[in-house]
Parts: C-alpha cells; structure tokens; sequence
C-alpha cells in the first residue's frame, strides 16, 4: 500500500510539471500542442547530457534548454506566424520523434548493450520522511518531485497575487485590454511558452534522468497529452491540477500494480489503464462551470 | 488563389525546402546525401515491389487524412483518425475471422467494408454528440478517445481475439478468402488503394457539389451565422464527424484486409498524426490528400530503403525527421504566402491611391 502510493507521488510529478507548464501558457491563450514532442526532447535531453557530462544536475538544465528550443519553434510559427496551434504541434511532435531517434544514433550508433545512466537519488527529508504512512509517501522522493511541490504554492501566488499573473491572465481573456494597456501581447504569450517549454522538458527529463535511467523514443508513450488534459480538467488552476495529476498517477501505479499481482489474467487491466482517459472524456463533457481563459488558441492580430 | 498565390506553388517548394534541409541532416552520419539519396531513389523505381510500397503506405493515409480534413472544413478538429481507425480495425479482424470462410469473397469484403465503416463512424459519432449536445471541446475528446479505444483493443487482443498459440498480442490471419484482390502483380497494392481513390473524390463531390457540403463549409466558415441561416449547426457537428469516423474507420479494411492480414498490438501507430500533416499539406481538399499521401506513402518508403542500404546503418526513424521537417515547412508556407500576398495588396493600393 505504502509502495503503491509512494509510487502514485512519483508517477504523478512529471504530469504535475507539464500540467503546471501548460497551465501557465494557456491563460495566456497559447496551447502548447507540442508537449508530447518537448515532453520527448526533454526526455532525451536529459539522457544525453547526463551520460555524456555525467554530470545529472547539467543533465536537467540540457533538458530544459532542449524544451526551450522546441518551444521556441512552436512559439513563432504560432504567436508571430499565426498558424494554427494544433497542426503545429502535431507537426513538432513528429519531428521531435524524428530528432530524437535520428541524433540518440549519430551520437551513439548502435550500441551493442543500452545505455544506462544513474538516476537521481532518493533524499529522505530529515524528520518528515519519519512520519508513519505519509512519511515514506510524500518525503521519500527524488529532487523533481519536492520542486513540484514547491511550485505549487509559488505557482498559485504567481498567478493570482501578482501583477505578472494578473497580465498572464488578462493576455487570455483580453488581450486587446492588455495591448491597450502598453503590453506587448505576443512577446507575453511567446515567453509564457518559452517558460512552459522548459518546465515541461524538465518534465520530460524525469523518465529518463528521474526514473529508467535509459532512454528510448517510446519514453512518453502519450503523458504528455495527459498533462495537457489535466491542464483543461484541472480548470487551468493549479490547485485542480494538484488533484488531477494524484488521480492519474495513483491509476498508472494501480495498472503497474494489478499487472504486478495477477499475472494477465482475465481482470481487465486495460480497464485502469483506460480510466483516466474515459475520466476526461466524462469531466470534459459533463462539467458546466469550465474557466475556459476566452482567447485560447486565437491568435492576436493587431488591427492596423 | 489564383495566379502567383496558388498555394500549389508555395506547398510545392516548402516540400523541396525541406527536403532539402533533411537531406542534409545526413551529413552529421557523414553521408552524401546525393549520392545516397540517388542510390535510394533508384532502388525503388528499379524494384517494382517497392515501387508499389508507395501505394501501398499511402492507401491508409488517404482515409485518415480525409478523417482530418472533412471535419477541418467545419472548423472541428477531429485529431482521433487513430482511435477511429482502431476501431474499424477491431470490425474488420472480428468480422474477417467470423464470415472469412463462410461467404464469398465479394460479400465479406463488402460486410467488412460496412461493419469497419461503421466501427469508426460510432466513435467519431460519439465526439460529434459530445460536441454537439454539451459543447465539449471535440480536440480534446477526439483525442482521448483514441487512448480508451486502443485499451480495448489491447484488451480483446489479449483475450477475445487472441490467436490460437495464445503466445503473442495478435490475432490469427485471416482466411484468404477474406483479402482484398491485388490489382497489380508484382506488388502489395490492392484493391483497397483504389477505394481510397474514389473515397477521396466522392468526398470531393460531397463537400462542394451536396446541400449537406455546403451547410458544413457554412459552418465552417463562420457557424454563428450558419445558425441564424437556419443550419442546425450541432447536427453538422454531429454529422461532420460521423463521416469523419467511417473515413478513419475504412482504413482498417483496407489494412486489415490488404495489407497486413492480422491485427497486432500499435497497429499501424502513427496514421492518425501523419492524417493531419497531410491533410494541411493539402489545405484541408479531398483530391489534395490523395497527392499529399502518395508524398508521404513515398517519404515512408524512401526512409525504410535508405535504412536498408548496406553499411550505412541510417534509422529508419529518418522517415519521422523527413515528414516533421516537411510539415513544419509547409505551414510556414502558408504564413509567407500570406505576408507576400497582403504586402502585394498593399503595394497595389499605394499605386492606385498616387
């Protein structure tokens, strides 16, 4: 039980961070469609700097920049270009399948055994990790995961107590308000996307630096289009995110967990695997009182 | 559109461009690219079964970049090709199985035909209520449909459907009374290619010649207005990805059917999205999507035989590195052609205003 939750918290940091990125960027009305592909570069970013600098602290900031990198793409062909968010992002995360699968072989041609690199400790938190039940749950956990925690308070501060939150969200809802106001609206949504760039490809770099220790170009296998709905389910709040990325990662570590014990049986794993997809589709059809930030995928063209 | 804005020109040489720049890309192998890309190039028009490879790849490539484009025209965007095409694949095996020995080959392949039609119009369907009784975002839903249909269908390959041997995730082959005839021989291509063909026209001919074409490009265009015109909008919602299913849906005939003769856990995983590039590639037009698809049908086949050729060792990956540089031209395409097409308009303006 214990290791079950401990495993859900774990599971459950990466679909934090991306949720949380994306979060940022859509209220400023930029879906960042590409999170699969930043997802993956980060991932691989990640692996690469690790193994080649050996170094897993330079490992992390690789994996953030090669977010960055791929957001930045997606930044000007949607904000400055204007073309359409999905059909970008579907194209990036094509090509980051590309990118990553064609380099991981320049790099290192065909590897005779896969390569491994370490991967971040566990840091037992002094006291706290010797609370009975939670302690083991919650203090028991790599780096990424207390940062996510750290994020949460800062995030709903930054969001909702401050004046660069109050412009994130205005440039969503408003942003000929925000324009009128002296605010360059694409330069805030193509930063909002650079930021959300680099969190989500740290996110990414928990598979592989985090987690496996290895890495391959089926890493992400479609998390990171679960942190973009938990974005949308989570009511582009981070306190909503919170709670919809602990129901996936607690059904990730059930499904790892039934698998585990019974074997293939007959018991429909599947059906775990596929609830919190259903879940979405239930919430997303069922829930009235969406906070859809108004402009979200409209790009901004300034009348002249 | 017309003249030197024709988004022809622009596709065409954004697709040269970025070929251009993934050729180049081999250099970090210290490839030639010239010399390679001719080697390749060769090949497969020496190879007559390679050739017909092209067809072969592209065939399911029209049905789902039709499943994106048909909705796109409505402003919806159905990204689920790949859950819709999972599901007529599960129609497909399960009937194929069942009705493979017991009819004649023409009735099986057109129940099949039906059933696998069906299949993916009851999950595109399904998006298109969602959309249309309780405005849910239709991205968001199309999207996660795929994941839950792809469970079952891992669950059924695992249980129901599972071969005989019990060893792997597949079914058995179906009966060879049950595939589609091959129209050239020599070659894989099969009779499913030219379905696609005249699928992709008679959605052509739906989309611009129909009253029912013409309320969803209404919609499309601006559906507020569709709605005081007296276009009952959720039902076009509703209709627009029925339609958009059963596209998606009969691939999995041809598939199932044509090509691969079993079903096997992630099967055929990545049409869905090569769906969409294509049918942007092809500005959203059902007879650009058959061109568009043999592009892609033909991208796919040079990065399997460049991947082949001896002592080079290039991954095949090189086929995703290709098409994602390709997409990402092309839309950039659309962007300059609008900059040079409004700085023209302005220049034209200055000159009729002096």
């Amino acid at each position: 039980m214990v290791n079950l939750l401990t495993r859900a918290v774990m599971m459950s940091t990466p679909l934090f961070l991306g949720a949380l990125a994306e979060v940022f960027a859509e209220r400023t009305g930029m879906m960042v469609c590409a999170i699969e592909g930043v997802f993956l570069i980060g991932a691989w970013g990640g692996f690469i700097g690790a193994y080649i600098t050996g170094s897993l602290f330079v490992g992390l900031l690789i994996a953030m920049a090669c977010g960055m990198a791929m957001a930045a793409v997606y930044g000007v062909i949607t904000v400055y270009m204007k073309q359409h968010q999905v059909v970008t992002g579907t194209a990036l995360n094509i090509l980051a399948a590309g990118i990553c699968a064609f380099f991981q072989r320049v790099l290192f041609g065909i590897p005779t055994s896969p390569l491994q690199i370490t991967t971040l400790p566990k840091i037992a938190i002094p006291l706290l990790s010797k609370i009975p039940f939670l302690g083991p749950i919650f203090f028991n956990q790599n780096i990424l995961t207390y940062l996510a925690y750290v994020l949460i308070p800062i995030s709903i501060f930054v969001l909702f107590k401050t004046s660069l939150g109050l412009t994130l969200r205005s440039t969503g809802e408003n942003p000929e308000a925000v324009d009128v106001a002296g605010i360059n609206v694409n330069r805030v949504r193509f930063l909002a996307v650079l930021f959300a760039g680099a969190v989500s490809g740290l996110a990414g770099s928990f598979y592989t630096v985090g987690y496996l220790g290895m890495f391959t170009t089926s890493i992400i296998g479609g998390r990171g289009w679960i942190a973009f709905a938990i974005c949308f389910l989570g009511n582009w709040n981070p306190k909503g995110v919170v709670l919809g990325t602990l129901a996936f990662g607690l059904a990730d570590a059930i499904a790892i967990y039934i698998q585990a014990v019974s074997g293939s049986t007959i018991f429909p794993n599947e059906l775990i695997i596929a609830l919190p997809y259903i879940l979405t589709i239930l919430l997303t059809i069922f829930r009235k009182n969406f906070n859809v930030p108004a402009k979200l995928g409209v790009p901004y063209a300034k009348e002249s | 559109m017309k003249g030197r804005f024709n988004v022809l020109y622009f596709n065409i040489g954004a697709v040269v461009v970025g070929l251009i720049i993934s050729a180049s890309m081999l250099l970090f192998m210290q490839i030639n690219p010239l010399s390679v890309g001719g080697e390749a190039i060769r090949k497969i028009f020496t190879d007559h079964y390679t050739t017909g490879e092209i067809f072969v790849k592209a065939t399911p490539l029209i049905f789902t970049s039709l499943a994106f484009a048909f909705t796109y025209k409505a402003n919806l965007y159905n990204i689920g090709a790949q859950g819709q095409f999972y599901a007529g694949s599960i129609a497909a095996i399960a009937l194929s199985l069942w009705l493979g020995d017991v009819l004649p080959t023409v009735l099986v392949i057109l129940v099949v035909l039906a059933g696998s039609a069906a299949a993916g119009a009851a999950v595109g369907g399904l998006i298109g209520l969602a959309k249309a009784k309780f405005h849910a975002n239709e991205f968001l839903v199309s999207m996660m449909s795929t994941y839950v249909v792809k469970a079952l269908m891992d669950y059924l390959l695992r249980t129901g459907l599972q071969e005989t041997k019990a060893e792997y995730l597949q079914t058995d082959a179906i009966s060879k009374n049950a595939y589609l005839p091959n129209i050239v021989s020599g070659t894989r291509i099969h009779l499913g290619f030219v379905l696609a063909i005249v699928t992709a026209v008679l959605i052509w001919v739906l989309l611009y010649k129909t009253p029912l074409g013409f309320r969803i490009r209404a919609v499309g265009y601006n559906h507020n207005a569709a709605e005081l015109g007296g276009i009952r909008t959720g039902r076009i919602f509703t209709v627009a990805f029925l339609i958009a299913g059963g596209l998606a849906g009969m691939a999995g005939l041809t598939e199932i059917n044509g090509v691969q003769h079993m079903l096997l856990q992630d099967f055929n995983a990545s049409i869905g999205s090569f769906g969409i590039g294509i049918a942007i590639l092809a500005n959203g037009n059902p007879i650009g999507c058959i061109f568009a698809s043999i592009l892609f049908g033909f991208l796919n086949v040079m990065g399997t035989t460049m991947g082949r050729l001896p002592g080079l060792s290039i991954p095949a990956s090189i086929i995703d590195l290709i098409e994602g540089i390709v997409m990402i031209c092309v839309i950039m395409s659309y962007f300059l052609r609008g900059y040079v097409q409004s700085s023209m308009e302005k220049k034209r303006m200055k000159k009729a205003g002096a």
